[in-house]
């Protein structure tokens, strides 16, 4: 019954994206609001019924709708139930439509009597790209189709994906795609209006740019959290196909974002802006289409359909078409007359523009390489970690040298030798603590010195860069050349510190120990004394388990953890899985992983000893947190924006 | 007793469905006893895809397949063979597929060669701004 | 000046497009590798056979007549499905089919053979999987064709099935002449 209704609410929100997308080409304001209320409303309110009638099917175990019978079990637990709608290509449409119409509602309600054009012609795009969705959704992709007769079970679900992170994974990174189509949306608008018109349309870009890459940034975080919780030997990133899929809209998105601080404050680089909005969601798209057409395989790609697969092809052709050729035409309507030197805040954001996109076309290539090869000739060649980390790493050693010193440069003048003045404080201080770390922690290595530089280089600037502000807060003026910063730029950019401190820690001086125990039997690992306690067997709400039991003792003798690493049979999916036991602190990661074995020749045992993984996640968060203080204070200034 | 007894049988029942699953990669007892070579013979291996698993080496997956073709490299880096002695073996075999890391060939001249052409085109933009940006503004 | 810098890139944005359509329309399984071994010599080897005491030895069995290798275990499922194929192509004139054991139980397969019927001249045993290796095997089943001068020909990856045989058949039959 609630698939019925999910489905013919699915064709209705059809309807209203078509009345939309004809109401916001009308010139006449007053009644086009009036019916543009209404379509806005009624498609989002159509697309919650359609997804939550979904979620309704799933939660009660209607097997008679085939995406409910493929995808779950009664013996799942209800929250798995829940994002188990999100987490099968169909489902995952629907709720990829629900942010759009989510979205959709935000920039209908950024209305004024100024900018009617304006965000008419943003709904109407936004209306172009909701309706190809629903008919890629409806017509090749229906969560809601029906099976008679109904199984009276599933056919369960991976247990490998039963995990919260995972669950949540997602909604997240869908946001960030979304957003930048929002992001899209207004940059055809702003390049479609009449250029008397005035319109700040970078301001109305800002929120969403901001809101997309900070739960782009935080949902890329959780597909690593999971991986290095799950997968069993202490991995996070792997330049999988799909990985990168959502790491180039990122690349692209940091770009995006600082590009709009330096059209906000001085109106140069709108072009790049504009070009950048397009690229970005291009990219989003794409990484739909590698992920659901069946053209690559990976672990994390949907069921293969060629067909879906030209669909998205097409769609992806005429969105992009038109979209460069737009730019093509109209860019040279937003170049700025004003050139800013190269050593000055514009100049580093140009070149952080520049290297990202850098980065960004080497992944690409990287990633379809394959494709290529295979099509003009006869071998088949693979691209893998090796050629992401050469093509890549080098790239962020100078964007990250250059996001140290960005924020402290003036804006639109500078001089080469006074940016040295200025930085050389900081300069100091990274030297200073670089040899301190190096002295207390012995293994030497150059990757890991430059990791280590680069993390407290961008440390120390904000420390620089904090000290006067403070001091200056206690006087009630703030002089001219020294500029305020934002609490979410310095809450991101030590984000990224961290962040590096977090990789370059556990890439670089990780220790690995495999061996096979009985049980009594001692290791140990980097001062650590490890014991095999015991081997028990455990029952799960859906799993049986072999689970091994470690002392871990310290060098004095203290026991500081107890790992219990697991190996589960699920019954259900007939599916096995290993559950690695971590011990976190800190300074590092114990990380022991049960393998196959049996009681007379005992069992092969993994132990990672991963340091400052921690910062990882740390760093992450307090990115997300950063865009969310940038996110906050933004929208106060849209609020008055729109009065 | 029964405990033990129960114990072993579902340790039997586990091993034996887990001997289709990815909880096992390099084990201890295919480790050479030199460690030099030992770890040789691990880094030639992160370079090796496993063929038949997403996106790993033959140094992390479980499958049989990966086992063999460990076990195959320790034996060729004891024998003394050389890096790219090993590889070409392998790809003589399976082609450059089975290499992590795609070799340089006319086929992979683009993949290495263009990561160098986007920089290039960067550092022209930056250096093309520069000009104008000096041309444009007075010197302070 | 900006115009043309941007059609060069609109012109590789729609090349791109165009080569992800290619690979969309045609039929491929992207999983699938292709056969390095394709047009060179048969790898030379030594096993043991399993039907009689002599040794098998890959000189004397390859060169002389185009012949099916196929390589199989009692442990693969699919195996066991294509069999009956296997068998079929058997009986075409002037063709002959080698079997590779693959890490299998020498008993079981001499038993799985008697129940569903041996299309095999001779088989080789590969215990360790050594021969797989040397013939670029990374799945069960695979079958190859070899001409009459020992050189490989064409490998087909997986089960023989209804739907592939004919065109197995006739890459057979344009090999034998």
């Amino acid at each position: 019954m609630s698939a019925s209704v999910g489905n013919f609410s699915l064709w209705l929100s059809l309807c209203f994206a078509t009345f939309q997308f004809l109401i916001s080409r009308k010139k006449n304001s007053h009644s086009a609001l009036q019916f543009n209320k209404i379509a806005v409303n009624g498609l989002l309110l159509c697309i919650l019924v359609s997804f939550f009638s979904l979620m309704y099917s799933h939660i009660v175990s209607d097997f008679s709708v085939v995406n409910v019978f493929q995808n779950s079990h009664t013996t799942k637990p209800l929250l798995y139930k829940i994002s188990g709608v999100w987490g099968n290509h169909e489902g995952s449409m629907l709720l990829w439509i629900l942010v759009l119409t989510i979205f959709n509602y935000f920039i209908y309600k950024l209305y004024n009597q100024k900018n009617f054009t304006f965000i008419s012609k943003s709904l109407e795009t936004q209306a172009i790209i909701t309706i190809g969705f629903l008919l890629f959704t409806i017509f090749t992709s229906n969560p809601f189709e029906r099976m008679i007769p109904a199984y009276p079970n599933g056919l369960g679900f991976n247990p490998i994906l039963q995990d919260p992170a995972l669950a949540i994974h997602p909604p997240l990174l869908y946001i960030g795609y979304v957003g930048f189509s929002a992001a899209f949306s207004f940059s055809i608008a702003a390049m479609s209006i009449n250029t008397e018109e005035k319109i700040s349309w970078y301001s109305y870009m800002k929120p969403f740019v901001l809101t997309a890459w900070t739960f782009l940034s935080v949902g890329i975080a959780f597909g690593s959290i999971w991986a290095y919780y799950e997968l069993g030997w202490g991995g996070w990133w792997f330049w999988d196909p799909v990985e990168n899929a959502s790491f180039m809209p990122w690349l692209l998105g940091t770009a995006l974002v600082h590009s709009l601080i330096a059209v906000e404050k001085r109106k140069s680089l709108q072009s790049w802006v504009l070009l950048l909005a397009i690229l970005a969601f291009l990219l989003s798209v794409i990484g739909t289409f590698l992920v659901r057409s069946g053209i690559l395989t990976s672990v994390h790609t949907f069921v293969l359909d060629p067909a879906r697969g030209i669909y998205i092809l097409v769609f992806i052709a005429l969105l992009g078409g038109y979209s460069l050729i737009l730019f093509g035409i109209k860019s040279k309507n937003f170049l700025n007359k004003r050139y800013f030197s190269f050593f000055s805040r514009e100049g580093s954001i140009l070149v952080n523009n520049v290297l990202m996109i850098t980065v960004c076309a080497s992944v690409f290539l990287g990633t379809i390489y394959p494709l290529l090869v295979e099509v003009f000739s006869n071998n088949k060649i693979s691209v893998g970690e090796p050629y992401f980390n050469s093509t890549t790493i080098p790239i962020m050693i100078p964007a990250i040298l250059v996001m140290g010193i960005g924020p402290i440069l003036s804006w639109n003048k500078a001089d080469a030798t006074k940016i040295f003045g200025k930085s050389f404080p900081s300069i100091l201080l990274t030297s200073v603590i670089s040899i301190i770390f190096f002295w207390v922690y012995q293994p030497h290595n150059m990757l890991g010195l430059v990791g280590i530089i680069l993390a407290f280089w961008i440390m120390s600037n904000i420390l620089l860069t904090l000290v006067p502000q403070l001091i200056l807060k206690n006087k009630k003026f703030i002089q001219d050349n020294i500029p305020k910063y934002s609490n979410g730029m310095i809450i991101a950019h030590l984000g990224i510190a961290l962040l590096i401190l977090g990789i370059t820690g556990s890439s670089i001086w990780q220790k690995e120990k495999i061996i096979r125990m009985k049980v009594n039997d001692k290791t140990e690992i980097h001062n650590y004394n490890i014991v095999f306690k015991e081997i028990n067997k455990i029952a799960g709400p859906n799993y049986l388990a072999l689970q091994g039991n470690f002392l871990i003792y310290n060098k004095k003798k203290k026991i500081i953890a107890e790992l219990k690493p697991e190996n589960r049979f699920y019954p259900v999916a007939n599916n096995s899985t290993t559950e690695a036991s971590i011990h976190t602190n800190l300074l590092r990661d114990l990380y022991i992983v049960l393998g196959e074995g049996d009681i007379n020749k005992g069992w092969v045992v993994r132990i990672y000893y991963n340091p400052l993984v921690i910062w990882i996640w740390i760093g992450a968060f307090m990115i997300f947190l950063g865009g969310l203080f940038s996110i906050k204070s933004n929208l106060k200034f849209i609020k008055r924006l729109t009065l | 007793m029964i405990k033990t007894l129960s114990l072993s049988v579902l340790i039997i029942v586990i091993t034996i469905l887990f001997s289709k699953t990815n909880i096992h990669s390099v084990e201890p007892e295919e480790f050479l006893q030199n460690p030099k070579q030992e770890l040789k013979a691990r880094n030639i291996s992160k370079n090796v895809r496993c063929l038949v698993c997403q996106n790993q080496s033959i140094d992390e997956s479980a499958a049989p397949l990966a086992k063999d073709l460990r076990i195959l490299i320790r034996k060729k880096v004891k024998e003394g063979h050389t890096e790219n002695e090993i590889y070409k073996f392998l790809t003589d075999r399976y082609g450059d597929f089975i290499l992590l890391k795609p070799p340089l060939k006319r086929t992979t001249f683009m993949l290495w060669f263009l990561p160098f052409v986007f920089l290039a085109i960067g550092i022209f933009i930056l250096s093309w701004h520069h000009k104008k940006s000096k041309k444009k503004l007075p010197h302070t | 000046m900006k115009k043309q810098l941007l059609i060069f890139p609109s012109i590789v944005f729609f090349f791109i497009l165009l080569v992800f359509f290619y690979l969309l329309i045609i039929d491929r399984d992207p999983t699938e590798l292709p056969s390095v071994l394709i047009e060179k010599k048969v790898p030379r080897f030594e096993a043991e056979s399993l039907l009689n005491d002599k040794k098998f030895i890959s000189t004397e069995e390859f060169g002389n007549k185009t012949t099916i290798v196929n390589f199989f275990a009692t442990w693969c499922k699919p195996c066991r499905e294509e069999h009956r194929y296997i068998k079929r192509l058997s009986n075409t004139k002037g063709i002959k089919i080698i079997g590779i054991n693959y890490k299998d139980n020498p008993q079981r397969t001499i038993k799985w053979l008697k129940e569903l019927g041996n299309p095999y001249s001779n088989i080789a045993i590969d215990s360790n999987g050594q021969i797989g290796i040397d013939w670029g095997v990374y799945g069960l089943p695979e079958t190859f064709i070899v001409n009459a001068e020992g050189i490989i020909k064409y490998r087909h990856v997986g089960p023989i099935t209804k739907k592939v045989y004919n065109n197995f058949y006739s890459k057979v039959i344009a090999n034998r002449e």
